[in-house]
């Protein structure tokens, strides 16, 4: 009852918005050398984790914060997050395990099955490592990898930047359009950026920021 | 049988007697409230989740005032604040270096939170209509809040750990369906301080 009418943050309104976005343009790189692989990989946590972030979610002009907890193990490719109001109260609770989607608690207006789905898409976007070798990757002059993935689904992930200015991640559909933007800022702890932003353009718009309070091994 | 009949009778004069006792307790706590006028004081959270290898602190500081002003805010790791004052409730987030309004569907569903502490800190306990109350005497004293039907999806029971101090709450232990468990511990509790009416309307 004390949630159940909506802790809202109208996340679920996420997945009803559809917005646009304006282009970024796609680079174009040739292969990169071997030796230039593991650094496609840096921003990525390779070694179990569990986080706990601060985060503000912006839709519709409208604001709200929750906390978020991750717990991540990559080498079986499961991820568990958590939402929590400031006070305390857990909202959602779900796993993403084996490419399925468990979900053990969610609150009124965090439990529908597309908030789940868009929730998790969102957290293994920022935390897991493609499944895949990139399809291109290089560095640029002035040192910032730039790797590339192609998605099952036609998709594309891109990744470029360094551990000194920050990282950027773009999600293009199968069209070429930008459909997430997450921009990561270090330092980073224990493997994790500690400010974190996404821009989600599609099937819903809003922007989440994640700010690291508790990063453990 | 004649055994048994003693035995029943003596259960029942204890039953009896201690459900006195009960309703005394429970009436000198009301009773000791009901010289609080206001508090004022800080507390700690501390979050335990089973996902959690340690657990999660928060900082906090609240304002009360009969019968139904409260501000509860969280200062750290979100800063946020709940105001109450009668009817009227809202939340805000800091963020950016300004206060920003809650959305308004999650202010409505914090009003039962807010009527329950207010609750509280009048020894109301009687009042609450999610929960069912037990007195437990000392040398903890506490009042421990059985959840009812559909609360108790996301609370099991709520320990309330009286101070020495008559009417005061010394802490407030929450456990949830799963083992999650909140305390929040009170301290620099100070009764019937005065403070301006403005910490219940502006964040």
């Amino acid at each position: 009852m004390i949630l159940r009418r909506g802790l809202d943050i109208c996340l679920l309104g996420f997945l009803i918005l559809s917005a646009g976005c304006g282009p970024i343009s796609k680079t174009t790189l040739r292969p990169g050398s071997p030796d230039d692989l593991p650094g496609c990989y840096a921003i990525f946590p390779a070694e179990p984790w569990v986080s706990v972030h601060r985060l503000e979610a912006t839709i519709r002009g409208g604001s709200s914060s929750l906390l978020g907890v991750t717990k991540g193990e990559p080498s079986e490719r499961r991820l568990q997050s958590l939402l929590l109001s400031p006070e305390g109260f857990i909202l959602f609770d779900a796993e993403l395990s084996g490419g399925g989607i468990a979900v053990r608690k969610a609150v009124d207006p965090f439990d529908s099955p597309a908030f789940a789905r868009g929730l998790m898409e969102d957290v293994a976007l920022l935390f897991l490592l493609p499944q895949v070798k990139p399809t291109t990757w290089g560095k640029e002059t002035h040192g910032a990898m730039i790797c590339n993935w192609e998605g099952p689904d036609d998709s594309h992930t891109e990744i470029m930047g360094s551990m000194d200015s920050g990282w950027r991640i773009l999600r293009r559909d199968k069209y070429g359009k930008v459909i997430k933007k997450v921009v990561l800022n270090g330092p980073f702890v224990n493997g994790l950026a500690s400010r974190v932003e996404l821009w989600s353009f599609k099937p819903a718009s809003y922007r989440l920021r994640m700010t690291l309070v508790q990063p453990s091994p | 049988m004649k055994r048994f009949v003693c035995l029943s009778v003596l259960i029942a004069v204890a039953v009896f007697s201690a459900e006195i006792a009960r309703t005394q307790d429970l009436t000198s706590l009301k009773e000791a409230s009901r010289n609080i006028r206001s508090v004022k004081a800080e507390f700690l959270q501390k979050r335990s989740l089973p996902i959690l290898t340690k657990p999660l602190f928060s900082e906090g500081k609240l304002f009360f005032y009969i019968p139904n002003s409260l501000r509860w805010e969280y200062l750290s790791p979100l800063r946020s604040v709940m105001l109450r004052k009668g009817n009227n409730i809202q939340i805000y987030n800091f963020s950016d270096g300004v206060w920003k309004p809650e959305m308004a569907q999650a202010v409505e569903s914090r009003r039962m939170v807010l009527e329950e502490i207010s609750h509280w800190f009048q020894g109301r306990f009687d009042e609450s209509k999610a929960f069912k109350h037990l007195y437990s005497p000392g040398p903890s004293e506490r009042v421990i809040l059985v959840s009812g039907e559909g609360i108790n999806r996301f609370i099991n029971r709520i320990e309330i750990v009286l101070s020495v101090r008559p009417g005061v709450i010394h802490r407030v232990e929450i456990e949830e369906p799963g083992g999650s468990r909140t305390s929040i511990e009170f301290k620099n509790v100070e009764i019937n301080s005065s403070f301006s009416s403005e910490v219940f309307e502006k964040p």
